[in-house]
């Protein structure tokens, strides 16, 4: 049965699906007002293995719409310095480099990223976000599920499935903003439901109903939105399996889902594993194997869950659960800074004037204190000038 | 370690108080001792100086303590201003505190840079430690009041001061202005906020500053209590 549903697939798939290949296209001669540390090209799909520890900015309006959902020192960054820039660095190149050589018409890839703490993951998935945006995928990016679980604001017993329980605030809020990221997407690719959803006696969601008109009905009722996320991903599923349009799912602090407990309470004030929460099983969904056109770009943090701290690998914080429900999947590790990386990104520091006088010695200390740790070095240049 | 610290508590401080009994503590070190030069330039400015360095060269130096470092990011001024920072010995917090405090300087400082046309750029000044020593040096008194009776009557006479307590004036004025917000603020902005204003002469400890000089020169009458 799994093979002929998987052989009609590729056949549909066949059709429309093209594969992109790589064009080594010349590269334009660099401008001299441009600093060394900086690439002036702003689409990521172009940087390839020579813009490696440079800087690359990501535009103000992609800017805009991601910031309300960036980690704080970022958000904070960004403010300070006037723009968002990213060092451009191996993971999230690698991973761009695999994405452009897909054969989208097997079922999904999935990768994860994975690495110590304040290594740099989440920010290599702002670029890879943004290659999303650019390329005209339907980004699903779920910032840190650990948000939904840690601090629930409102845990109510779902109206659509009895047995679960619904987080519609945090939901709504994910629906802005994935209508946000998504503007262009939607209005271009043209995504339709397939079947019709029934909420309740009088509010229906028929068939052939766009897929905007879908999420402002989340947005507006509130209630429901849990469901309609569900519904959301399940017609990206069956749309991206179409070739209608191609799905790049980005869970930030995947674990959080395959751990054992979290912090929402139920009815009689016990916490509650994660399977009982109605978002956990359709994000489990979207990294399935059953559907094509698409890629899952997934990272494992030990701060995601409770119960797992002793190792940054993934095996070991997915569990057996979620080892069997990703097998296969690429991990790639997001190490700290190279020397090179380090001088880059100080470098990059100077120029916003967040740092100025700093001493070749001075350096090395910063090195060794910091150990080239992304977010050491940035807590340690805090006080500094 | 529990004897120590019963010890630390109770008995030391008592017998330190006491100097009735023409007891008294001494370091363990004894004066001929040297105190250590541990900043790197200090060195080198040593090696330069022969003469002083001769006189040195024989005598026995202290242990550094533990506070002092070679690094360029240590600074004697800011290692004070921790210190007054810091209560129930909590150092961590106390560098927090100011780490968030030179950040925040730094980031006010940083808008202001941006929001002013370009050819006046250059005028602001970006460094937190700059800012924080024109702070500390414009909240520095001349002259405070003493308590002194003369035939049965206190007067509040000014007096001159040494560097030293006016340096630890200024810089206590600071933290208890920004610590009379209350908790509705972080320690950290309010501290942010009265330092950058200290530096530009403005401000609620400059104002106190300027309060307790002019209580000094409407006492000027009583000036001569000091030696009569």
């Amino acid at each position: 049965m799994m093979s002929y549903t998987y052989s009609l697939f590729s056949r549909m798939c066949l059709r429309n699906g093209r594969r992109t290949i790589i064009t080594a296209a010349t590269k334009d001669v660099p401008d001299t007002n441009i600093p060394w540390f900086r690439i002036s090209e702003s689409n990521p799909a172009e940087l390839d293995e020579n813009c490696l520890t440079r800087i690359y900015t990501i535009p103000s309006d992609i800017t805009a719409s991601l910031m309300s959902n960036m980690t704080l020192e970022l958000r904070k960054q960004t403010e300070v310095f006037r723009e968002l820039g990213i060092l451009v660095r191996r993971p999230s190149v690698e991973i761009i480099s695999y994405l452009e050589q897909t054969d989208f018409t097997k079922s999904i890839n999935k990768y994860i990223l994975y690495g110590i703490q304040g290594a740099g993951k989440t920010t290599s998935l702002l670029q890879l976000i943004h290659y999303g945006i650019v390329k005209r995928y339907f980004v699903l990016h779920l910032p840190w599920v650990q948000t939904w679980f840690r601090y629930p604001r409102d845990a109510v017993v779902s109206p659509l499935e009895p047995d679960k329980i619904d987080l519609p605030e945090s939901a709504t809020k994910w629906l802005k903003y994935i209508k946000e990221i998504n503007k262009v997407a939607l209005s271009q690719l043209d995504l339709k439901t397939t079947k019709e959803y029934t909420w309740s006696q009088r509010e229906i969601t028929k068939s052939g109903e766009s897929l905007s008109n879908l999420i402002e009905f989340g947005i507006q009722r509130n209630k429901f939105a849990c469901g309609v996320i569900n519904a959301l991903v399940d017609e990206l599923k069956m749309a991206s399996t179409a070739a209608k349009c191609r799905t790049l799912v980005i869970i930030d602090g995947f674990n959080a889902f395959t751990s054992s407990i979290t912090h929402v309470k139920d009815e009689n004030h016990a916490y509650v594993p994660p399977e009982r929460i109605s978002i956990t099983s359709t994000f489990l969904s979207s990294v399935d194997y059953n559907w094509c056109n698409g890629a899952a770009i997934l990272t494992v943090d030990k701060k995601a869950n409770k119960d797992r701290k002793d190792s940054d690998y993934p095996t070991y914080l997915l569990g057996k659960k979620g080892f069997e429900l990703l097998d296969p999947f690429l991990p790639i590790c997001v190490e700290n800074y190279s020397l090179d990386e380090f001088k880059t990104i100080l470098e990059y520091y100077k120029d916003r004037k967040w740092i100025k006088n700093i001493s070749d010695k001075g350096q090395r200390e910063l090195e060794l204190l910091s150990n080239k740790n992304p977010y050491q070095l940035w807590a340690l240049c805090k006080p500094l000038y | 370690m529990f004897i120590g610290r019963k010890f630390n508590s109770l008995i030391l401080s008592s017998l330190r108080c006491n100097l009735e009994n023409s007891f008294q503590f001494y370091s363990v070190f004894p004066p001929n001792y040297i105190k250590p030069i541990y900043k790197k330039d200090e060195q080198e400015a040593l090696y330069q100086e022969e003469t002083e360095l001769k006189q040195f060269s024989h005598s026995p130096v202290q242990p550094a303590k533990t506070n002092n470092t070679c690094s360029e990011f240590h600074d004697e001024l800011i290692r004070k201003f921790t210190n007054y920072i810091m209560r129930k010995g909590d150092k961590k917090m106390a560098r927090k505190i100011l780490d968030e405090t030179f950040e925040n300087i730094k980031i006010k400082k940083l808008n202001e840079y941006y929001n002013t046309p370009p050819e006046y750029r250059e005028n602001i000044i970006l460094d937190p430690k700059v800012i924080f020593y024109q702070a500390v040096e414009n909240c520095t008194p001349v002259l405070e009041l003493q308590k002194i009776s003369r035939g049965g009557i206190a007067y509040q006479v000014p007096i001159p001061m040494n560097e030293n307590r006016a340096q630890f004036l200024s810089m206590n004025w600071i933290i208890r202005t920004a610590q009379n917000k209350g908790n509705a603020e972080k320690l950290s902005d309010v501290l942010a906020k009265e330092i950058i204003d200290a530096a530009k002469n403005q401000g609620r400890v400059i104002k106190k500053k300027y309060d307790l000089h002019k209580q000094c020169e409407a006492n000027r009458a009583y000036a001569h209590y000091r030696w009569l």
